[in-house]
């Protein structure tokens, strides 16, 4: 056992740190943050193109826990940039870089809706036990009005599968790496809450003396960071292993998670979390759609059962 | 990054193995249930100490001029998973191997670690530890217990109380007023438990007949060198021991073999194909691999000889909610096979699951300190 990374690990986070840092200032107005549901981390996407950071999973030497330390520290930002899918799902999954953005999508949410479809230029369909490869070129996609802060899209005719590339087999391996994904995107989003709001609640006074002294507020932020660093420490191991039921065990802690992780945040980030010009609902609002991405818990926790608890031959 | 056990941690897990299956055949129906501090497991564990003992399975974790083989602190955690799991056949042999014995390693003086460590090494001492008192739970800093000191050593004066194990231990880690306030004056002492003026009263407990005590002194009279480190010192060596208490005990490996039981429980029932009933275990299985992780965490420092910090808060409350979800599953589906003896491994792990965000500090003192020290948050009024 060691849960330290390796020297090139570590000097790999580092650098995508340094990178996160140079480009999560996020667009304001006067004194406050421009008001959008949504703010593209378009800076720091051009520097992980520019430093090659995208097809690291594909670099010798690197694999699924390279990816996902890119995944997790870039989803601390309060800034969005499709990585799940381009730099872990599909080099992982196809052994190529394909045209990214890359969407992730169950076929029956492709009419409904589907995050980063909107702009997106592959997507991988979750369609069983294959996977559909679906080159996005002169597909229709409506851009949908939403308060969550990821560009989602859905496509206005019903999805024609039948011109795509078809993976057999490839669905369950799909599906193991999205849950990897969908876990390390929740578990930065909440610990980026987390932190915004620890950081808000020593600097906020009521009655006199700061929100976060009271030990309401600080027993609830405690058990919400011990959620965070389970989330983490099972996505990472899932990353590390392989193991489908390591990736819906993690899936299914994070989106557990969610709900009390955003509630509290917002709980104590009072009326001012509740405006477009505080920057908490771009972590919060992330979180409100991972929660029920692959079909929500329900769908990990009967699978990670399975796993676990096979039935006798 | 790595989190597959070695070969040599692996070789170590299987000759526990070898020695639990020495255990005897009714261990789930007479021993277990019951929980390590029963009259029954504490004698049988003497022998079956003995057996570890006579290969050298107890402390490999420790340094080999105290009798350990300078292993990595992971399998001080290997045998502390196997064996908990199945109800701590050890009893209270495992305090001294995994936090009294380094403390005194650490604090001790030349006499004490001949004295003591040997004896732990050998499997030959059963110990309890006599913090909490009446006045003085959670706030342990409030004790009352005194330990004034006369010609050749000290008196003793006053209670502990919630005490596991007083009752068949053979030495209690013992915390006394040395004068002061507060932190000040606490001082550690090592003191046989057939000292002249110690008496052992027993509190049933609601999750075993057998496992408190309160523990009287009365002129107890402990001599010079049962001081551990410097008189009025204690508060140092508490602090220092806390992390091996808070973490040290495998019950994540517990809640995990639990709910293996569980799920094979509901299997037989046919309620297995229940969605919910599939969702309840597989959330609790999260719960407890998530802990097993946070667990990992801290181990992996000390191996490394970091200096413990706030993981162990964290780890320490994942581990209650573990051990509790996987409880709160025999509650929900099993009633019935938590009475009258009816399933001694579901009643195992609801019994510890009782004590476990109570025991090693209460879980709100545990998120005390994570809002302190690993959130930074100021200190309330």
């Amino acid at each position: 056992m060691d849960f330290d990374f390796t020297p090139d690990q570590q000097a790999l986070r580092e650098a995508i740190v340094r990178i996160v840092d140079d480009n999560r200032d996020l667009p304001r107005s006067g004194g406050v943050v421009e008001p959008r549901a949504c703010h593209p981390a378009t800076a720091m996407e051009q520097a992980f193109m520019q430093g090659g950071y995208l097809d690291l999973a594909l670099e010798p030497g690197c694999g699924a826990v390279e990816a996902a330390i890119l995944v997790y520290e870039a989803a601390l930002s309060p800034l969005v940039m499709e990585l799940g899918g381009a730099a872990l799902v599909a080099p992982l999954l196809t052994r190529k870089a394909l045209p990214r953005p890359v969407a992730l999508a169950r076929v029956e949410d492709l009419p409904r809706g589907v995050r980063f479809l909107a702009g997106a230029r592959t997507v991988l369909v979750d369609c069983g036990d294959e996977v559909a490869v679906l080159d996005m070129t002169g597909r229709e996609v409506a851009a949908l009005e939403d308060p969550f802060a990821y560009p989602l899209g859905r496509l206005t005719a019903a999805p024609d599968l039948t011109s795509a590339q078809r993976l057999p087999g490839k669905g369950g391996e799909l599906r193991r790496l999205w849950r990897i994904a969908l876990a390390l995107e929740a578990a930065a989003a909440m610990e980026a809450a987390v932190r915004f709001t620890t950081d808000y609640v020593k600097q906020r006074q009521v009655f006199g003396r700061p929100v976060g002294s009271f030990q309401a507020v600080q027993h609830r932020l405690s058990a919400d960071a011990v959620k965070c660093r389970g989330v983490y420490w099972l996505a990472m191991k899932a990353a590390w292993s392989g193991s489908p039921l390591d990736a819906a065990l993690a899936a299914l802690h994070a989106q557990r998670a969610v709900p009390e992780v955003t509630y509290d945040t917002h709980q104590f980030n009072g009326a001012l979390g509740m405006t477009l010009e505080h920057a908490l609902h771009c972590w919060t609002f992330r979180l409100r759609w991972l929660m029920g991405e692959m079909g929500g818990e329900r769908t990990h926790a009967a699978d990670a059962a399975t796993l676990a608890w096979p039935d006798a031959a | 990054m790595e989190f597959a056990w070695n070969e040599a941690e692996e070789a170590y897990r299987a000759e526990l193995r070898e020695v639990i299956a020495t255990l005897p055949g009714d261990w789930w129906d007479a021993y277990a249930p019951h929980g390590p501090s029963s009259p029954r497991l504490m004698e049988h564990a003497r022998t079956f100490n003995a057996r570890l003992a006579a290969r050298d399975l107890i402390v490999r974790h420790w340094p080999r001029e105290y009798g350990g083989q300078d292993a990595s602190a992971w399998q001080q955690i290997i045998i502390s998973e196997e064996m908990w799991s199945i109800g701590e056949p050890r009893s209270s042999l495992y305090l001294g191997a995994n936090w009294a014995g380094p403390a005194i390693m650490k604090f001790g003086t030349a006499a004490q670690k001949q004295k003591w460590l040997r004896a732990i090494a050998g499997g030959e001492l059963l110990w309890c530890q006599g913090f909490s008192e009446p006045e003085a739970g959670t706030d342990l800093s409030n004790m009352k217990t005194r330990a004034e000191p006369v010609e050749g050593g000290y008196l003793v004066n006053g209670s502990k109380i919630w005490t596991s194990y007083a009752a068949r231990a053979d030495v209690m880690f013992l915390l006394a007023r040395v004068g002061g306030k507060g932190k000040g004056g606490v001082s550690c002492f090592l003191v046989p438990m057939d000292t002249h003026g110690i008496e052992v009263r027993p509190i049933p407990g609601v999750h075993s007949r057998w496992d408190f005590h309160e523990v009287f002194f009365t002129d107890a009279f402990l001599p010079a060198d049962a001081l551990l480190g410097e008189e009025a010192g204690g508060w140092t060596i508490v602090q220092t021991i806390i992390h091996y208490e808070r973490i040290g005990a495998g019950r994540y490996e517990k809640a995990r073999r639990g709910l293996d039981h569980v799920v094979g429980r509901l299997k037989e029932r046919g309620v297995w194909d229940d969605p919910v009933v599939r969702a309840d275990c597989a959330a609790a299985l999260a719960l407890v691999e998530a802990a097993r992780l946070q667990t990992y965490l801290v181990i992996d420092g000390r191996a490394k000889d970091s200096d413990p910090g706030a993981e162990t808060y964290l780890a320490r409350f994942a581990m209650i909610q573990a051990d509790h979800a996987v409880a709160n599953l025999s509650s929900a589906y099993l009633p019935d096979l938590l009475v009258d003896g009816a399933d001694g491994h579901l009643r195992s792990q609801f019994n510890s699951a009782i004590t476990a965000g109570i025991a090693a500090g209460a879980a709100e003192v545990q998120l005390n300190m994570i809002s302190g020290r690993h959130l930074g948050l100021p200190r309330g009024a």
